[in-house]
């Protein structure tokens, strides 16, 4: 009997080392889920594990749920975060990400400068929110040369934007008005003036997906990610770039503190940033590179919203991140009453 | 006195324990509504009572109005609609008729409520399924707009509840004995007396059941009013949804889920006490 009792310790007592032993070869990411885990894990997880031979292991959630599982959690459930810019000073503001050691991402020297973030985060990829429209549902000739079309009578009831994240319409109301995000009170009553063209606020991305396919909300304050991968399934979609600029976005991650494997996820931002991937990256989901040094295919670098040349990524629309991240909930709290409510 | 075997306690310390976390939970919530929003930050700051002030703009009062609102509807034709449909369940003698019956009002529990939430979507969209039927029969002349309104939330909602309310009714059905309306047919009632005198007081429990349940269920309804109302129906769940996993507003969210969590305690207690009499009334 004690000699059972005696082997069964030893069985689990190894069982359990190996485990810890596995755990301790892997590199463990916190992304989100569906199409940006595949990307993460197909452009950069695979050739990290080529090139260490580490697996990459994946902790996907929506953006707002990680962080908020970072900041329960006290101790790092993930060694590497990635998540969206403002969303990434929150990390840092909280002192949940560490001050990145630059000297170990030698390929972050090409990053564009609004790549660089923070001491604690910097950008991945780029993208832009602009305005996506079905041109065989609105009226024969619209164009979208400027934000300000949007505000056209006849387009009444037919526009849909994020209710998530009003940071994009809040900074072009701004814009239109002579002012800009840090002074957007300024653009409040212009915003207003837009209400009767506004038919409903999306959910999420595959809620904007859906409801442009189906024709619901024909034109659409969207990602351009979103738009091109309609246009790949099959849908008459367009993007314009107005002459103010698209308002611009960056995803990037950031070194979660407390990780045991600090020296991996260098690693791992490292190849994230090299010429090859970012290529690959602008490849597979259109994502801007964030390097000046990648060479992106023609075809997909003459695309409306991709951003080549720091020409085209100063064009954009760039709200600060950082005082994104501080007024957010003022904005979305704003917009719900005085937006949303009517 | 005798001693309760110890056993017992094991059987209650699960329930105890769940209890115990979800009043904690709870504290944690209420803890939240009190304390400073801090721009920028997950922290929070000191003790306020700002957040229930704000309450009383109108956008949430039109908020816990929608909410009450499309909870009294779903209930109300939830409860038409199934009502029928659990009577069927109960009474028919058809084997293959009472599984058939049986399935097509369970089968919708199998589904998640985003699944069901979407497929609406396809149903209801301007050139969606129902849309496109009534044009073709030409009972209308251009789409009608049922996305983004009370009526498409509502009408997705009695989808949702369905299921469970013809359980409900179908058990206080079953309760009944087919006996009793037998003897009011032989005593010269019809079919429609026997129904309105006999089964329908008696199955008042199930119906008090089930109304309160999809009422509850409801209130706290969230994929579906978020999808289908696409931000133009606002509830207590989409606006704590929003200010606090959008805006991070945590304290704000906090105070509009403990408001939510009064009414509905409040709405629940009047309900009991505006059905006690009928309760009564279908008890034997």
């Amino acid at each position: 009997m004690l000699r059972n009792v005696i082997a069964l310790t030893l069985l689990s007592a190894s069982l359990l080392a190996a485990a810890n032993a596995n755990a301790a070869d892997k590199l463990v990411v916190s992304t989100w889920g569906g199409s940006f885990k595949d990307l993460i894990d197909e452009a950069i997880g695979k050739e990290f594990t080529k090139q260490t031979g580490v697996e990459v292991e994946y902790i996907t959630g929506g953006t707002i749920d990680r962080l908020n599982k970072a900041k329960l959690a006290g101790a790092a459930e993930s060694d590497l975060t990635f998540t969206t810019s403002h969303v990434g000073w929150l990390y840092t503001n909280d002192k949940l990400f560490e001050t990145l050691d630059m000297s170990k991402i030698p390929n972050a020297a090409n990053l564009v400068h609004q790549a660089k973030l923070s001491p604690s985060h910097i950008g991945v990829w780029g993208y832009v929110y602009t305005i996506g429209y079905r041109p065989d549902l609105v009226p024969k000739g619209l164009t979208f040369d400027s934000w300000a079309d949007l505000w056209k009578p006849e387009l009444k009831g037919t526009l849909a934007l994020p209710d998530w994240d009003p940071s994009h319409i809040i900074a072009v109301s701004a814009k239109l008005s002579g002012s800009d995000a840090e002074h957007w009170e300024k653009g409040e009553d212009k915003l207003k003036a837009l209400i009767p063209n506004i038919k409903s606020f999306y959910t999420n991305d595959a809620n904007s997906q859906q409801l442009i396919a189906t024709g619901e909300t024909p034109v659409q304050v969207m990602l351009s990610m979103n738009a091109y991968h309609m246009m790949e399934e099959g849908v008459n979609i367009k993007l314009a770039i107005p002459k103010e600029g698209a308002v611009l976005g960056v995803d990037a991650m950031g070194i979660n503190t407390g990780s045991k494997h600090a020296d991996l996820a260098y690693t791992f931002m490292n190849i994230a940033l090299s010429p090859e991937v970012q290529a690959k990256i602008a490849k597979i989901n259109r994502g801007s590179p964030v390097v000046t040094n990648a060479h992106v295919d023609p075809e997909v670098a003459k695309l409306p919203g991709m951003l080549t040349t720091p020409a085209q990524w100063d064009a954009t629309l760039n709200i600060d991140p950082e005082l994104r991240a501080e007024k957010s909930a003022q904005w979305r709290k704003w917009f719900s009453e005085n937006i949303m409510a009517h | 006195m005798t001693r309760r075997p110890a056993f017992v306690l094991w059987f209650v310390l699960p329930s105890a324990l769940t209890a115990i976390g979800l009043t904690i939970a709870m504290l944690t919530v209420l803890q939240y509504s009190v304390r400073a929003y801090v721009p920028g930050s997950l922290d929070v700051g000191g003790f306020t009572l700002d957040n229930f002030q704000d309450l009383l703009k109108s956008l949430y009062a039109q908020a816990f109005f929608n909410t009450v609102s499309l909870s009294f509807k779903t209930a109300l034709f939830g409860l038409l609609l199934s009502y029928p449909l659990a009577y069927a369940l109960v009474r028919t003698r058809t084997g293959w008729l009472k599984s058939s019956i049986l399935i097509i009002a369970i089968t919708p529990l199998f589904l998640g409520e985003v699944v069901r939430t979407y497929s609406w979507i396809i149903v209801l969209g301007s050139s969606g399924f129902l849309n496109s039927l009534l044009l073709a029969m030409g009972v209308i002349d251009t789409p009608l707009q049922l996305m983004f309104t009370q009526t498409g939330v509502v009408l997705a909602l009695v989808h949702v509840t369905m299921p469970i309310m013809v359980l409900m009714l179908a058990t206080g059905l079953s309760h009944i004995d087919p006996a009793y309306e037998k003897a009011a047919t032989s005593l010269g009632a019809g079919p429609i007396r026997a129904f309105l005198t006999v089964t329908l007081p008696l199955s008042l429990p199930g119906i008090v059941a089930s109304l309160t349940t999809a009422f509850a269920w409801t209130f706290s309804a969230f994929a579906t009013p978020q999808l289908i109302g696409g931000g133009k129906v606002s509830t207590i769940a989409t606006l704590v949804y929003q200010l606090g996993f959008s805006s991070l507003n945590f304290p704000f969210a906090a105070a509009l889920s403990v408001a939510g969590l009064v009414l509905t305690i409040l709405l629940l207690t009047a309900l009991k006490r505006m059905t006690r009499s009928l309760n009564t009334v279908g008890g034997h």
